[in-house]
């Protein structure tokens, strides 16, 4: 029957409760809207270093990531694929050899990574391939390069053009070749793309003369979420000749950021909570001082402090459901369509690439969001009503019954 | 039975700083089963006495009794419990709950009482039907007259079978057949019930029903009379 009674009320004053209703959806769109775009961009950002090139696991012999020198190559390969293929959760593979060398062309050069690849299965794990948007990709022929487009401008270079790498090779001697640009690619950071030229796997053993050692094994997984358990696996099966790295520490500054952007939301949660909290305390105020004498009565016919307190909390706690509920579902239905046609932020291109994020991003419904505004829109609210409860408690029945 | 005792009974308000004495000393009994008025001229102090025997005001000084339970030192929630357990209140304003139903409105002290739902429900019918109030169940206070929110207000009160009713002038805003009306349904309480009335009320239609009239005279009383 409180409840009844709390339902009613809330309704009493109709246009006031729809007020405040409006400010608590309004809260609600407006936190998870910031929040699922936070989230999508810091997320994209992570998907888009590990899709393209990081991937979610890395092997390399132990003592390579602190030392990325190809000296550091993967000493038994075998017992490393091996492991692969026998590892539940691992769903692609492939190997590279990876080093720091100098690209010229005739007009330019830079520094930069020269990457041999397994053609064959890197489009498995990375996406590259997927990326070209001139020319084609490796196809296992010798001396094939595909480059990121922001490389290809400074050495002015396109489809068809000579390129040469030079790296330092196993035996501490210049290693050089020459190369044609098969492909461009852009990616979605500007800095990889001015970084990274892919050739393949047999090309960079040979100029760097690996002879067929490879320095680097990336994995995919079926469910990033067990990436954890898939590296602590393989770590056990490979023991310590070998560093099994996440993309968590291969890319700690990333992972970081997207739980400091987890954290800053709690900050602007309270921000909001905060804002919130003072439209109760006034709304639940108001209310109160509209019924002193209905409260009188309640008291005088036996109704507890308690209960009157209760009363109160029960009416903001409506309040806020109905306001939360209708603000959640809004939200939701906001950051679905969001997710799915993406908001196009194409006129700050330059700096979103540069952060590694693209032009368009797609803002993310998390189950954290949910759970947040569940738990702390109510919350806040109850928060803001406890004065006015408090207020209504200290009413004196026989003042409050002839207040008008 | 005595059901009510007052010694010495002292109220002094406050008045924006100006002590004002409402009741002066005042001691009384009331028995199981009494129908009494207490009347006097405005500002005698009717409505003060009223109300500390209903364990809503304290005295200043003095002692009161319920049920030979002495409740002027009692906290809040203990005051309140002992209100909704052994007293009914019927108010001139009816002040019924506005968003709730005649039939929610009756339940209501049940509820606080921790009733179920369906012995609620039974005891508010059957309290109704006494009264012949039953075609109001669904009505809310703003769809029934003053008459009828006044026997809704009767029933609330009686609804958890307390031995006292305390009336505050509860025919001030009803014509004088409905105040008529509402008279015999309490005496027919009080006399089927032996449910103890007193009701605070300076309305002759009142005073002429008391069986013990108590006339207050600046916080005093002036006459008790059994009649």
């Amino acid at each position: 029957m409180l409840f009844t009674i709390a339902w009613r009320n809330v309704w009493r004053n109709r246009r006031r409760s729809q007020i405040v209703m409006i400010s608590i959806i309004v809260g609600v769109v407006a936190v998870m809207f910031n929040d699922g775009l936070s989230v999508g961009m810091v997320r994209q950002m992570l998907d888009n270093q590990i899709g393209s090139h990081v991937s979610h696991i890395q092997i390399h012999a132990k003592g390579f990531n602190d030392n990325r020198v190809i000296q550091n190559y993967v000493h038994k390969p075998e017992l490393v694929e091996r492991t692969l293929e026998g590892t539940p959760g691992v769903k692609d593979w492939s190997k590279r050899v990876i080093t720091f060398g100098l690209l010229s062309s005739a007009m330019n050069s830079s520094g930069g990574l020269i990457v041999g690849v397994d053609e064959r299965r890197e489009p498995e794990v990375t996406s590259i391939k997927a990326s070209l948007t001139k020319g084609s990709y490796l196809s296992g022929k010798p001396h094939e390069v595909v480059i990121g487009q922001r490389l290809a401008n400074r050495l002015k270079v396109g489809i068809g053009d000579k390129v040469v790498g030079m790296a330092s090779a196993l035996n501490g001697d210049v290693g050089s070749d020459l190369f044609r640009v098969v492909g461009i690619f852009e990616t979605v950071s500007s800095e990889f793309d001015k970084t990274y030229m892919f050739t393949s796997l047999a090309s960079a053993q040979n100029m760097l003369e690996l002879e067929g050692n490879v320095v680097e094994y990336a994995i995919v997984i079926d469910d990033i979420a067990q990436v954890e358990a898939v590296t602590a696996e393989l770590r056990r099966k490979l023991g310590a000749d070998y560093e099994v790295l996440s993309y968590i520490d291969l890319l700690p500054l990333l992972v970081a950021q997207v739980e400091m952007y987890g954290e800053m939301m709690y900050i602007i949660y309270m921000i909001i909570g905060l804002a919130m909290v003072f439209g109760i305390i006034n709304t639940m105020l108001m209310s109160v001082f509209e019924r002193i004498q209905e409260f009188g009565v309640l008291m005088a016919i036996g109704m507890k402090n308690s209960y009157v307190f209760r009363m109160v909390m029960l009416e903001a706690l409506v309040l806020a459901l109905l306001g939360t509920g209708i603000g959640l579902a809004m939200g939701s239905v906001l950051l679905l369509i969001l997710n799915a046609v993406g908001i196009n932020l194409s006129m700050f291109t330059e700096g979103l690439t540069s952060f590694g994020v693209g032009a368009i991003i797609y803002p993310r419904l998390t189950i954290d969001s949910v759970m947040s505004v569940v738990i702390i829109i109510p919350a806040t609210a109850l928060l803001g009503s406890i004065y006015p409860a408090l207020k209504a408690t200290r009413l004196q029945p026989v003042s409050a019954i002839r207040y008008v | 039975m005595e059901v009510i005792r007052l010694e010495r009974v002292h109220k002094t308000y406050s008045d924006n700083g100006v002590p004002v004495q409402a009741l002066r000393g005042i001691s009384l009994q009331i028995q199981q089963g009494e129908f009494v008025v207490i009347a006097g001229p405005s500002g005698s102090g009717k409505t003060t006495l009223l109300n500390i025997m209903g364990a809503l005001d304290k005295p200043t000084k003095g002692a009161v009794f319920l049920e030979q339970e002495d409740v002027s030192q009692l906290s809040r929630d203990t005051i309140s419990a002992i209100r909704l357990e052994k007293l009914g209140f019927v108010f001139q304003a009816y002040n019924l709950i506005p968003v709730l139903t005649a039939m929610e409105n009756i339940e209501f002290t049940m509820m606080l009482l921790g009733i179920d739902e369906k012995s609620r429900r039974s005891r508010a019918l059957e309290v109704m039907r006494e009264l012949d109030i039953e075609e109001l169940a669904d009505k809310r206070p703003n769809e029934m007259s003053g008459g009828q929110q006044q026997r809704v207000a009767v029933a609330r009160a009686i609804v958890n079978n307390p031995s006292i009713i305390l009336a505050d002038e509860p025919t001030a805003n009803l014509d004088s057949e409905t105040g008529g009306n509402l008279l015999d349904l309490m005496e027919r309480m009080n006399r089927d019930h032996n449910l103890t009335f007193i009701f605070s009320s300076h309305d002759q239609k009142v005073i002429d029903r008391a069986r013990r009239l108590i006339i207050l005279r600046d916080g005093l009383i002036e006459n008790d009379t059994v009649l």
